[in-house]
């Protein structure tokens, strides 16, 4: 089994400055930007890191989010920030607006008078479709997990 | 008419009604899920002594009925855009529990309501810009786009996020703002990669339109559904579905343009 790490560091160099910028864009302190960087880079490590070892993108970012949902429920009090929104900073990385994008287009494709490869054309749409309905189904799920049993065991906030 | 725990004012069911969904409203508009807003608009409605509190969140409106003893009045409150906004999401939180611990009364979190919005701070709109390019640039390079097609990426997105806000600020609607950011975007993406020579001027196209991706609602919708409101969790997936639809809209329209895609 062979692990590509100057791939991993690169997706986890760039996934953390992806969080980052939503981070800015969601109007999160400059002092919990940091957060937003280490979660949406350890989300770009395990997703890599799991594609690497041959798993689906489902699976990678289900895993990837479970990872996210885990770390930003065991800190979220620590660093006094609203937990859905380090979880989107953190997970945006991976929701597969590329893949959303194509599948439209493919479907646009489709409806012109005279459709270049229609079969192919459908094919590959319905396929980036359903990648994106399962991935980003992985994502809520995988985030949802740790909250709801975590939630039991963390401490109360004490504001 | 009645207070139980404050320190200063009594607060009527009115004000109750009223003040809490005020929080509610503005929770919503920060980006909070169903499950936030029940919870702290329920604790400022405790804390100015209510005894009882049914919320409904809707999409574009709560609904409240505050009761004491035999008595109750419903009210309801129109919601705005909901938008995001962490630091905002947060000091209304602490508004919150300190309503709770009985700190504040009804002129209090009055005043402190209609400061929060004001207030509280934003990053420079330049900062912001900036983010958003480098953040679509980076998304660039995760989905394989060459050294060459990054800083016309950066420059689209940065751009396009900057036209965003002015149309905004200006309340032009969000699906038509939507088209138009994603068309500025992959143009000016996409025109530079090809200039530039980079060898995958389509998927840096695809990347400039990302800061679209409305991340926010989808996972709200998602949490809303699996913890007991598919109304409202339904609601905010059309949304998303609709805003995906414009976002790809604006960036056929730039592929027709540019001649890429066929």
């Amino acid at each position: 089994m062979h692990l590509d790490l100057i791939k991993i560091l690169h997706n986890t160099l760039f996934g953390g400055l992806a969080a980052m910028g939503f981070g800015v864009l969601f109007n999160i302190g400059l002092r919990s930007i940091l957060w937003c960087s280490v979660s949406g880079g350890l989300a770009l490590a395990v997703r890599t890191v799991g594609l690497q070892l041959g798993w689906s993108l489902e699976a990678a970012s289900f895993t990837a989010a479970v990872a996210v949902g885990s770390l930003v429920q065991m800190t979220q009090e620590r660093i006094g920030m609203s937990r859905n929104i380090l979880d989107v900073a953190g997970c945006i990385p991976l929701v597969p607006g590329g893949f959303a994008a194509k599948a439209i287009l493919g479907m646009i494709a489709l409806t012109a008078p005279v459709p270049k490869n229609p079969d192919q054309t459908l094919i590959l749409s319905v396929e980036y479709l359903l990648r994106v309905f399962f991935t980003v189904g992985a994502l809520g799920t995988g985030l949802a997990i740790p909250t709801l049993l975590l939630r039991v065991l963390a401490p109360k906030p004490q504001h | 008419m009645l207070k139980t725990n404050a320190n200063v004012e009594r607060a009527s069911l009115e004000d109750m009604a009223m003040l809490s969904m005020e929080v509610g409203r503005l929770l919503m508009e920060s980006g909070a899920s169903a499950r936030i807003v029940d919870d702290y608009v329920a604790r400022t409605a405790r804390g100015l002594g209510a005894e009882r509190i049914d919320l409904r969140v809707g999409y574009a409106s709560l609904a409240i009925t505050i009761g004491i003893g035999g008595e109750g009045i419903t009210r309801m409150r129109k919601v705005g855009h909901l938008g995001v906004n962490q630091r905002l999401d947060q000091a209304l939180r602490k508004l919150s529990y300190r309503v709770e611990r009985g700190e504040l009364g009804v002129s209090g979190i009055r005043t402190e309501l209609e400061r929060l919005p004001r207030e509280t701070p934003r990053h420079p709109g330049w900062l912001v810009d900036i983010a958003v390019g480098v953040a679509c640039a980076s998304f660039g390079r995760l989905l394989g786009v060459d050294w060459l097609g990054v800083g016309p990426i950066f420059a689209g997105a940065t751009i396009a996020q900057s036209f965003r806000r002015r149309m905004v600020a200006r309340h032009v609607n969000v699906f038509i703002n939507a088209v138009m950011v994603a068309a500025i975007a992959s143009l000016l993406g996409g025109w530079g990669a090809r200039r530039l020579g980079s060898s995958t001027v389509d998927i840096a196209m695809i990347s400039s339109v990302l800061l679209l991706v409305p991340g926010i609602p989808s996972l709200n919708a998602q949490n809303d559904i699996l913890e007991g409101r598919p109304t409202l969790g339904s609601a905010r997936a059309v949304t998303v579905l609709i805003i995906l639809i414009f976002l790809t809209a604006g960036l056929w329209l730039s592929q027709i343009i540019l001649g890429e895609g066929n």
